[in-house]
């Protein structure tokens, strides 16, 4: 096995290794959605956690107001992308699966603006 | 240290194991490589720039660990008027963690792997040997050992978290990683095929465990396999790899005593996939395919009877549910049912959590880790905090991999909120998981929040490769003790 090496793959190696500039995603990508931060809570997500985030005890819906906007994209990172590990799954079952019915009838957003918005819910 | 006693450490290791690559051929590749002499000019004269700074304030780093450590070393390097004080209990905080792996499967010594916090402590930073015990982030204050106060202008929590083996039922015990008070958990952990390598002991005890299993598969007979089990927790975890890692190794080991086909190997995971990056996800399914292994997905590890050898696991999956008028789609409901799995040998990674210190605390949240702008490393409620490592609340991180990245962020950003300026550095989630798939290759799997690839080399990342292993298992350890703890590379 040892012996298969490749200059080549060392040469190429040699001039990105350790340089500092590794692992920085270069490309930014743009990602637009069809509705706004505002239009995606009011139209679906005010359902079922309410107009203020208050949560719904008849439909076992939680708050969303009782955190900050750190601590809900933390929530929401866990939910749009089925858990934030390799292999340990998510916190959110029911929530994964609505999320991705609602992602495919149009209703993303961008994960900072909406934990923002949530965590302002309450002060309104 | 200088650049010849780090290549003679490096060859130093590659001589232990000459059946994997000669000293001679190693330095031969070394000394043709330009790649070593990066990595010697990353420990020793910096890999990234460091501008001064005379900002003044009184800094705090809560934990000496690899994350407290090396930021207290850039911080130090940066700021001509440095005030900086570290609290940290453990004397062997700095001890490289990720050879826990190597040291589980026979490779290292656990001497190889245990450093000491006073000597890496930078010139100049102040040590209180202690355990915070109370935050008062409202009066700029900590509380040390329960009496002493100490104050401060900017805190950076780095605590590490805590390895919950106690969370499983026929366990005990809420440890670190090196701490040496973990005897609760030896009770049960590191005998009796029941291994765990995310604690140093419990590494070394777990190569005494795989000799075990290959000295039983060789007495075997019969058509029942013996069978060798993995989990993952269902919390997040430090190293999500790790759990894989010590799997391909007790293959390796298993294969090389030619007793491979008498052990059965299977991970029972929390979740439902490989890997959240789908290009790794696929490419660790066809190497547990290629190696024969089983895999159970969305299986919990809830209970352990160490004396029968039966492990319990919380099994869970959706059904549809009821429409639902408001998602206009049917809802789905949760199952669940307890499955009970016979081992020989299991190991075992633990459910993990924040220290209660913090979790308790103004600076914790809901979940316990340490609620940040993941983009900054700024606390969210609290300006003059910030929070880097195994304890900060940010996906995918919990890697030293991870901490490299972080710790620059964590020194640009304060340094230039010293300075009244607007925070210069943001971290877009990178991390590494270079994943032993054999004794010889591994998978360096890097990704960041996109959960995307994002190779620092233009090979694919999805393939098993030596080069990876040199890299792994000989040059990440001096980069990191000698260029991250100095606070450079």
């Amino acid at each position: 096995m040892i012996k298969q090496i490749s200059t080549i793959a060392l040469v190429a190696i040699a001039a990105i290794a350790f340089t500092g500039c590794s692992g920085e995603k270069k490309a930014t990508e743009v990602k637009t959605y069809k509705y706004s931060t505002t239009e995606v809570y009011e139209k679906s997500c005010s359902k079922c956690h309410g107009l203020n985030g208050e949560g719904n005890v008849e439909k076992k819906t939680p708050a969303l107001n009782d955190r900050t906007a750190g601590e809900m994209a933390q929530d929401l990172f866990d939910v749009k992308n089925g858990g934030t590990n390799q292999s340990s799954g998510t916190d959110h079952e029911i929530m994964e699966h609505n999320m991705q019915k609602l992602v495919d009838k149009g209703f993303d957003y961008d994960i900072n603006s909406m934990a923002e918005y949530m965590s302002k819910l309450s002060k309104k | 240290m200088k650049k010849n006693e780090i290549l003679e450490e490096i060859l130093n290791e590659v001589e232990k194991h000459p059946e994997i690559m000669s000293r001679r051929e190693a330095l031969k590749y070394l000394s043709v490589s330009p790649m070593a002499a990066s990595i010697l000019a990353g420990a020793t004269i910096g890999a990234s720039s460091v501008s001064a700074s005379s900002a003044k304030g009184k800094i705090v780093i809560v934990g000496g660990g690899l994350a407290g450590m090396s930021t207290a070393a850039r911080l130090n390097n940066t700021l001509s008027n440095a005030d900086i004080t570290v609290i940290e209990p453990d004397p062997t905080s700095v001890s490289y963690q990720p050879g826990q792996t190597l040291v589980g499967a026979g490779l290292w010594d656990a001497a190889d792997i245990t450093y000491n916090r006073d000597d890496f402590l930078p010139s100049g930073v102040k040590l209180i040997k202690g355990s915070v015990t109370a935050f008062n982030p409202d009066s700029n204050s900590v509380t040390v050992d329960g009496s002493q106060e100490v104050t401060y202008d900017h805190m950076i929590i780095a605590t590490g978290l805590m390895l919950n083996y106690a969370a499983i039922k026929g366990l005990d015990g809420v440890i670190t990683s090196s701490g040496t008070d973990n005897a609760s958990v030896k009770k049960t952990v590191g005998k009796d095929g029941v291994h765990s390598i995310y604690f140093r002991d419990g590494s070394t005890a777990t190569w005494e465990g795989i000799q075990e299993l290959v000295a039983k598969a060789k007495a075997h007979k019969g058509p029942e396999k013996l069978q060798a089990v993995f989990t993952h927790p269902n919390t997040p975890i430090k190293c999500g790899g790790a759990p894989k890692k010590i799997m391909y190794l007790v293959n390796s080991r298993l294969e090389e005593a030619g007793v491979r086909d008498k052990v059965e190997l299977t991970l029972y995971p929390n979740g439902g996939k490989m890997f959240g990056v789908p290009e790794y996800h696929e490419a660790i399914l066809q190497q547990y395919k290629d190696r024969g292994f089983k895999w159970h997905y969305a299986h919990n590890l809830v209970e352990i009877d160490t004396k029968g050898k039966v492990a319990t696991f919380n099994h869970h999956w959706t059904e549809k549910g009821a429409w639902d008028e408001d998602l206009e789609e049917y809802g789905v409901e949760l199952k669940s049912e307890l499955v009970e799995v016979p081992y020989d040998f299991i190991h075992i990674t633990p459910p993990m959590k924040a220290p209660d210190v913090v979790a308790n605390s103004d600076v914790g949240s809901d979940k316990g880790w340490v609620p940040v702008t993941k983009e900054t490393m700024r606390h969210v409620k609290y300006e003059n905090v910030w929070c880097l490592g195994d304890v900060a609340a940010v996906p995918m991180g919990k890697t030293g991999g991870s901490v490299r990245k972080q710790y620059k962020v964590v020194v640009d950003n304060l340094v230039a909120s010293m300075e009244g300026k607007s925070l210069p550095s943001k971290y877009g989630g990178y991390t590494v998981c270079p994943l032993i798939t054999s004794i010889g290759t591994v998978m360096l799997a890097e990704f960041d929040w996109s959960k995307k690839p994002t190779p620092s080399f233009p090979l694919d990342p999805t393939k098993e490769r030596w080069i990876w292993w040199l890299l792994k298992v000989y040059a990440l350890k001096p980069m990191t003790i000698h260029g991250m703890l100095s606070g450079r590379a």
